[in-house]
C-alpha cells in the first residue's frame, strides 16, 4: 500500500471509529474477561440489531439531508401490529408482510408530508412519531399482548441458524443489501447528489422528490420490520418498549460520519457507530453502572461525534 | 463649481492573479449625482467597496473632504457620512416600516423594548421621500423600489452625506424609476452626494452630473454629462460605450461549419413574466449568442429551454414540438445547459470527478443495472483528457479544483448526457484567461461534431470570438440578430442592448 493511500484510509471515519471500537472492546476484556464471551456477543449483536435495520435505511435518507424521528413510534405500532395480527391467527410470515406494508405506510406518509407538503422532517416525523406511537397505546391500553400468540410468534426474535441468532442473520442480510444499494446503485448515489448540491441534483434532472419519498417508505419499512423483531424477542407485544429507539438509530447514524446536512455518508460508519454505542452500554451494564448515567454518556457521545463530523468532513 | 468631496488618489487593489484597480484617480463634487460606469469587472464595485471599508486598497489614497479617509470597515466609513445601498436590501420583510427604521437603536430596558415614542426625524424623512408608505405596514408588502426608500431614509437619517446606489433600478418599475429619480434630484437639495452606478445608459443623461467610465480597472475618463451631451443624446451614447469597451475585436472568431437545411432547435414566442414573443431557430453546428444587459432576458430564455420556468410559445426540437415543463423533459429532448452559477448549480463539491461526471445519464456506467466503478473510472479519465482537466487524479473532489477545471466537470457532465443541444450561461465567469481559451476551443469543438449550442453572455468579447450569430435583446425582447464576422461593430451591438434604435438617430 502507497503512502497516500494509507494516509488516505487513516482519515477515513470508518476507519478511525473502528480503532475507537477495538480499543473499547479491549478495555472492557481486560476488565471483565466475560465480556468477549459468545453469550455477552450474541446479546449484543442482538440488542443493536433493531438499531441497525432501521439506521441503514436511515443513513440513506440522512445523505439527502432528511431525517426520521418518527422511527420509534413507528417501532412500536409495528410491534403491536405484528402481535395483534399473529393473535388474529394470520401466519406469521404473512403478519410480518403486513407490518412491514403498515411501516412502509408510515414512512410514506412522512415522505408525502415532506416532499409534497414541504413541511420540515423534523415536524413531520415528530408528528407521525406522537400519532402512531399514541395509537399504539390507545388500542392496546398500554398493556402487553402476550396470551394466545403462537409458538411460531418467537421464531423471528428467539430462532438461531446454527450459533448464530436469527436477528443477527436479518443484521447482516440488510446490512450487504444496502451496502450495495448505497455503493452500487443509482439511489445512493442520487442520495448523495441531492443532499451534495440539491440544485445541482435538480438541474442535472434528477427527481430528488421521488427519491426522498422512496427513502422514508424504505426507512418506515425497516422499523417495520425492526418492530416485529422487537415483539418476537421478547414474546409479546409491547406498547412501553423503545424508548428513545429514534434517537439510538439517530447517535449511530451521526457518529458514524453522515452529517444532518447530508452529502457524506457510509453504512459501514452507521454499523460501526451503533456497535460502539452498544458495546459502551453493555460494557458498563456488566460493571454495574446505573443506566442512567449510561443516558448521560449517550449524550457526550453524540456530543462528541458531532464534533469528529466536524473535524474529519472538512 | 462645486467643491470636491471626494478626491481618489492613484488607487491601486491587487487579488491574487488579478490588478483589480490600476492607478485610479478621479475627484467626485459635493451634491452632484456622480455616476460609474463600465462592464462587469471594470472596476467599479472595487472602487466602491475600498470607499466603504469592505477592501483596503494597496496603493493610494482617498481625501474625503480633504482629508484621509481609510476605513477599515463598513461601520467606520459610515461613521465618515457614506451609506451603500445593495441590491440585496438589508431590510428584515416580517417587521414593520416602524421596526425597521428602529432595528438595532431599539430603545430598551434590561432587553425589553419600550415603546418607540419617536423615531424621530427618519419617519419624517421617510414621509417626505414617500407619503404612501405607512409605518405600521409590514415591510414584505412594499414594492422593491419602496423598500430602497426605506434604505434611503435610513441612510439620510444616519446623517449620510455620501449614498451609493448600486444597481438601484435593476428590479423596479418604469413608475418607480420615475419615483426614485424624484427622490435623488430630492436629495441633492439636502445637500446629499449621490454615487450611482447603472448599466443604463440613459439613467446617466437623466440624473447624471458627471460620470465616470471605468474599464479593465483604469479610470478611462471622467466628464460632465452637459459637455458629453452637447451632440445629442445618441452620440453621447456611443461615446460613452465607446470609452466603456474600448476595442473589442473578432479576432478569434472562424465560422463554424453549419449545416443550415438542419433546425435543432425552434423557439416561437417565448412568452412569460420577463420574456416578450421571443422567436429563434438553433441549427446544426452553429454557436449562437444570446447578448444583453442584466435583465433584458439571456438568463431567463435559458430557463425556459431548459424546462425550469413556465412560458407561452412553442419549441420545436428536430421537427417535433415539445413540452418543456421539467428538467427532464429538456434532457429527454436532448437539451442540457451549464448553468450560470457553477458551485451552486453545477458540481458536486464533496463527490469526486469521477462520481461527478456520469450523473446526468448513469446508464453510461451501469453494468447489468448496477453502478461499475470500472466504467466510472473509465469514463472519467477520458473527460479527464478529453478536456484536459487538470487534477490529482479522478479521484479528487470538486470543491479543490480550480474555477476552470471545475467548469470543464460541469462541461464533462452535460456531454455525457450525450445531448446534443448545449445550453451554456456565463461559461467562463470567474476562470482565468487560459482556461478561458481552452473552454472557447472545447464549445468551437461540440460545434464541429454536429452539436448546437447557444451561449448566453454578458461579457462581449467572449459573443464576438464565438458565436456565429448574436441576438441582441433588451428588456426580454430581441431587438436585433447579427451576423458575425471579424469587423463586427461593437458599436452598434452597446447602442441596441441599451435600447438605442440604430439608425434611427
Amino acid at each position: 500500500m502507497t503512502k497516500a493511500a494509507l494516509k488516505g484510509l487513516i482519515q477515513r471515519q470508518e476507519f478511525v471509529l473502528f480503532a475507537i471500537l477495538v480499543v473499547i472492546c479491549t478495555v472492557f476484556t481486560i476488565i471483565t474477561p466475560l465480556f468477549l464471551s459468545a453469550y455477552n456477543i450474541g446479546n449484543l449483536l442482538k440488542a443493536v440489531s433493531m438499531i441497525v435495520i432501521v439506521a441503514c435505511g436511515g443513513t440513506l435518507l440522512m445523505m439527502t439531508a432528511n431525517f426520521d424521528l418518527s422511527t420509534g413510534g413507528n417501532l412500536i405500532f409495528s410491534n403491536i401490529i405484528f402481535a395483534m395480527t399473529c393473535l388474529a391467527g394470520v401466519p406469521v410470515v404473512l403478519a410480518l408482510g403486513i407490518t412491514i406494508l403498515c411501516g412502509c405506510a408510515i414512512g410514506a406518509i412522512n415522505g408525502t408530508l415532506v416532499t409534497r407538503f414541504a413541511v420540515t422532517p423534523f415536524i413531520a416525523t415528530l408528528g407521525t412519531w406522537f400519532v402512531f406511537k399514541g395509537i399504539a397505546k390507545a388500542i392496546t391500553d398500554n398493556n402487553e399482548i402476550k396470551a394466545g400468540l403462537p409458538k411460531s410468534f418467537d421464531f423471528l426474535g428467539q430462532a438461531q441458524l446454527g450459533p448464530v441468532p436469527m436477528p443477527v442473520v436479518v443484521l447482516v442480510v440488510i446490512v450487504v443489501v444496502f451496502l450495495f444499494l448505497e455503493r452500487k446503485t443509482l439511489l445512493g448515489k442520487y442520495s448523495m447528489a441531492i443532499g451534495g448540491n440539491p440544485t445541482a441534483a435538480y438541474l442535472s434532472g434528477i427527481d430528488g422528490n421521488k427519491i426522498i419519498f422512496l427513502l422514508y417508505t424504505i426507512t418506515g419499512g425497516l422499523a417495520g420490520l425492526a418492530g416485529s423483531i422487537a415483539a418476537s424477542r421478547i414474546g409479546s407485544g409491547n406498547p412501553r418498549m423503545g424508548d428513545g429507539f429514534e434517537f439510538d438509530v439517530i447517535i449511530a447514524i451521526i457518529l458514524g460520519g453522515t452529517p444532518l446536512s447530508g452529502g457524506r455518508g457510509t453504512i459501514l460508519g452507521t454499523l460501526i457507530g451503533a456497535l460502539i454505542v452498544a458495546v459502551i452500554g453493555s460494557g458498563l451494564n456488566m460493571l454495574g453502572m446505573l443506566s442512567f448515567w449510561q443516558l448521560v454518556l449517550k449524550g457526550v457521545i453524540l456530543l462528541f461525534a458531532i464534533l469528529l463530523n466536524e473535524k474529519l468532513g472538512k | 463649481m462645486e467643491e470636491v468631496i471626494i478626491d481618489a488618489k492613484r488607487l491601486v487593489k491587487r487579488f491574487p492573479g488579478v490588478v483589480a484597480l490600476t492607478d485610479i484617480s478621479f475627484q467626485i463634487r459635493k451634491n452632484t449625482v456622480h455616476c460609474l460606469v463600465g462592464e462587469n469587472g471594470a472596476g467599479k464595485s472595487t472602487f466602491i467597496k475600498i470607499l466603504t471599508g469592505v477592501y483596503q486598497a494597496d496603493e493610494g489614497e482617498i481625501l474625503l473632504n480633504g482629508k484621509v479617509h481609510k476605513p477599515k470597515n463598513i461601520r467606520e466609513s459610515r461613521k465618515a457620512g457614506i451609506t451603500a445601498i445593495y441590491q440585496e436590501l438589508n431590510v428584515v420583510d416580517d417587521l414593520t416600516v416602524e421596526q425597521n427604521l428602529s432595528l438595532g437603536k431599539e430603545k430598551h430596558r434590561w432587553g425589553i423594548v419600550q415603546r418607540i415614542s419617536d423615531l424621530g426625524k427618519v419617519a419624517s424623512i421617510l414621509k417626505d421621500l414617500d407619503p404612501r408608505i405607512k409605518l405600521n405596514q409590514k415591510v414584505a408588502t412594499l414594492s422593491v423600489a419602496q423598500k430602497q426608500v426605506i434604505e434611503i431614509a435610513k441612510a439620510i437619517s444616519s446623517d449620510a452625506n455620501i449614498i451609493v446606489m448600486d444597481e438601484p433600478t435593476a428590479a423596479i418599475s418604469e413608475e418607480e424609476v420615475r419615483r426614485l429619480f424624484e427622490i435623488i434630484q430630492g436629495l441633492k437639495q439636502q445637500r446629499v452626494t449621490v454615487i450611482y452606478i447603472s448599466h443604463r445608459l440613459s439613467e446617466i443623461f437623466e440624473i447624471g452630473d458627471y460620470v465616470t467610465v471605468f474599464r479593465d480597472g483604469q479610470m478611462i475618463n471622467t466628464l460632465a454629462v452637459e459637455e458629453l451631451n452637447q451632440n445629442g443624446r445618441s452620440q453621447a451614447s456611443v461615446e460613452l460605450v465607446k470609452m466603456m469597451l474600448g476595442k473589442v475585436l473578432a479576432e478569434h472568431y472562424t465560422p463554424s461549419d453549419i449545416d443550415y437545411q438542419t433546425k435543432m432547435l425552434e423557439a416561437q414566442n417565448l412568452t412569460n413574466n420577463t420574456l416578450k414573443k421571443v422567436s429563434f431557430d438553433l441549427h446544426k453546428g452553429e454557436i449562437l449568442g444570446f447578448y444583453g444587459l442584466v435583465g433584458s432576458g439571456k438568463t431567463e430564455t435559458a430557463r425556459v429551454l431548459y424546462g425550469l420556468d413556465p412560458f407561452e410559445g412553442k419549441v420545436i426540437i428536430k421537427g417535433k414540438e415539445c413540452r418543456l415543463g421539467k428538467v427532464r423533459d429538456a434532457i429527454k429532448a436532448g437539451i442540457t445547459m451549464i448553468p450560470e452559477e457553477r458551485r451552486a448549480e453545477g458540481i458536486f463539491g464533496v463527490l469526486s470527478i469521477r462520481e461527478n461526471i456520469p450523473v446526468m445519464k448513469m446508464g453510461n456506467v451501469l453494468k447489468n443495472r448496477v453502478i461499475s466503478r470500472f466504467k466510472e473510472r473509465n469514463l472519467a479519465l477520458s473527460y479527464i483528457q478529453k478536456l484536459r482537466v487538470a487534477a490529482r487524479n479522478e479521484e479528487q473532489s470538486v470543491s479543490f479544483l480550480s474555477g476552470g477545471n471545475q467548469q470543464k466537470v460541469v462541461i464533462s457532465k452535460c456531454l455525457n448526457s450525450e445531448s446534443k443541444i448545449f445550453l451554456m450561461d456565463e461559461p467562463t465567469r470567474g476562470v482565468d484567461v487560459g482556461a478561458k481559451e481552452e473552454i472557447h476551443n472545447i464549445i468551437r469543438e461540440l460545434s464541429k461534431e454536429g452539436c448546437a449550442i447557444i451561449v448566453f453572455s454578458s461579457e462581449l468579447p467572449e459573443i464576438v470570438n464565438l458565436c456565429d450569430r448574436i441576438i441582441l435583446m433588451y428588456e426580454g425582447e430581441i431587438r436585433k440578430v447579427l451576423k458575425n464576422h471579424k469587423d463586427i461593430d461593437s458599436e452598434e451591438i452597446m447602442h441596441i442592448i441599451t435600447g438605442g434604435q440604430w439608425g434611427a438617430s
